[in-house]
């Protein structure tokens, strides 16, 4: 699908930095701490065979991401609801020869839930050390490096694209309010669907629901009526848009694969299955009935240029982090900020 | 969100609207979509009636309430009413509680008020999200009228994932959740 007149992939216009992925805030905020007893030990040759008893008959089972010493610091329970004046006694009880510990108890705040993220764990492991397992995903998520500049420059382009929609639907319909949209699936590089706000004529055909529509239209069409089925479907995209588009950014990719029934493979079907795997590229932020209305399609990723009032990706809430949900997409604000700062401008 | 239990909150003729959005919920089961069925009611007399149709389209945003908001557009053009007036005296009728994307819709619409057959665990729009807190709309929005039987369809379309269903019929019923 590579076209022989790539754009100028050398340089993305735009920093990384200006593309802020909206995550959520367990990542960002320190992890909470818990308080727990603490004691000294008597003599440090002791520590294993300690470690070991307090293993077997006072297991912490919520903090096993802690380790159970600090030098000659022995990390003993949760303060929850004994008090510090029994724990001596708890631990004799549990059969914990107390002998080996100086009877010096102190309540110190360790890590509550093991930290995400390696600067959570910098700062906890601090209090307390603790057992951190890096997730290279996250990491490149929290420290806002996710993106080549390869890859950078083209996000650049696709949202180009959503701001000349909104420009184009702004000048042939005198809309105000114009948001424009580009859907996009990455796999082949190519603009699946494309959409605009329509909501003079219907308040709900907000330019995400007017794109998913016409990634609908991709899957509904059947490619037995089509003479050419070496062609990519471009069902998706007006044909005046498609002009419009193909002038202003030569050399790129327009149409989805096509859909396969499942009567046609006999089996379930591998074609496109509503928007998965795909990504939108929306001018402003999307509000809750869109950001939910991506959630049902099963979108990928959602970039989008500035934030909206009414706005559901990090405005108002956050629809793309809800736990109870079956589906989450990741989300980028800021591409091309300024650009679609300007679409506001009338 | 309050959420009446007493069926016989309702007048007769506000059961009748129900009863309509339960034959669409029927109708949606029987073509092998979600069965969710809504109807949308203006000075007392019916202008939409809607069913689950996201198989049939390939558009997961396809719901009952939004096949409805699309004919009120239609209704209001056909009739030169204006548009926005006619939402805010619409009465929602709908067998399962809007999900997160349908209750901002109506809410935005400012329709007048919402009136629900059971829960929805999944998707919900007060009980994963509660939208009403973040929009504030002027809506009254009331649940629970015959919950029982919209919750058993529900539950008799999502039964279709058992091993003795017919494997075309699975593989279709996995395809919407
Ligand atoms: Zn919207
Ligand atoms: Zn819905």
């Amino acid at each position: 699908m590579r076209s022989s007149k790539r754009i100028k992939l050398d340089k993305p216009e735009h920093s990384q930095k200006c593309l802020i992925p909206i995550i959520s805030d367990d990542l960002i905020q320190d992890t909470p701490l818990i308080d727990v007893y603490v004691d000294t030990i008597n003599d440090p040759k002791h520590i294993s065979k300690v470690i070991i008893d307090l293993n077997s008959s006072l297991p912490i089972l919520d903090l096993t991401h802690l380790k159970r010493v600090k030098g000659k610091d022995i990390l003993l329970c949760p303060v929850d609801s004994i008090g510090i004046d029994q724990v001596h006694g708890l631990l004799k009880i549990k059969n914990f020869d107390t002998s080996y510990l100086q009877n010096n108890i102190r309540v110190v705040s360790v890590a509550k839930i093991p930290p995400k993220t390696r600067t959570q764990y910098n700062k906890v492991n601090k209090y307390w050390p603790c057992n951190f397992h890096s997730d290279k995903y996250i990491e490149k998520l929290v420290t806002n490096t996710l993106f080549s500049s390869e890859e950078l420059c083209e996000h650049e382009k696709f949202m180009k694209m959503a701001v000349l929609l909104a420009n184009y639907r702004k000048i042939t319909y005198k809309d105000r309010k114009c948001v424009g949209s580009v859907v996009v699936d990455p796999k082949i590089k190519s603009i699946v669907a494309v959409g605009y706000s329509n909501a003079l004529s219907n308040p709900c055909e907000h330019a995400t629901m007017v794109s998913i529509n016409n990634v609908a239209q991709t899957q509904l069409s059947n490619i037995n009526d089509v003479p050419n089925k070496s062609k990519l479907n471009l069902s998706g995209i007006p044909e005046d848009i498609h002009t419009v588009l193909q002038d202003k950014f030569e050399g790129s990719c327009f149409g989805s694969t096509w859909f396969k029934d499942k009567s046609e493979i006999g089996q379930p079907s591998d074609g496109p299955y509503l928007c998965t795997g795909y990504y939108i590229y929306l001018t402003h932020e999307p509000c809750i009935m869109c950001s939910m209305a991506l959630v049902h399609s099963r979108i990928k990723k959602v970039f989008y240029g500035i934030n909206s009032s009414n706005g559901a990706l990090g405005t108002l809430c956050k629809v793309h982090l809800l736990k109870d949900l079956n589906h989450h997409y990741e989300v980028f604000a800021g591409l091309c900020k300024s650009e679609c700062e300007g679409l506001n401008i009338l | 969100m309050s959420t009446a239990e007493s069926e016989s909150s309702l007048s007769d003729i506000e059961k009748s609207f129900m009863e309509k959005a339960f034959c669409y919920a029927k109708e949606a089961l029987q073509n092998q979509e979600v069965p969710v069925g809504c109807i949308f009611v203006y000075h007392n007399e019916v202008i939409a009636v809607g069913r689950n149709e996201v198989n049939q389209t390939k558009n997961a945003t396809r719901h009952a309430e939004m096949v409805c908001v699309d004919q009120v557009v239609e209704y209001s053009k056909t009739n030169s009413l204006k548009l926005e007036s006619v939402f805010e005296q619409i009465d929602v009728f709908v067998t399962v509680e809007p999900c997160i994307m349908c209750a901002a819709a109506l809410y935005d619409l400012k329709v007048r008020s919402i009136t629900f057959g059971c829960k929805n665990d999944r998707f919900g729009g007060s009980t994963v999200l509660d939208v009403k807190e973040i929009l504030k709309p002027v809506t009254v929005v009331q649940g629970g009228h015959r919950a029982d039987e919209a919750m058993a369809l529900l539950k008799e379309f999502y039964k279709g994932q058992n091993p003795n269903a017919p494997a075309s019929k699975v593989k279709l019923k996995k395809s919407v959740e």
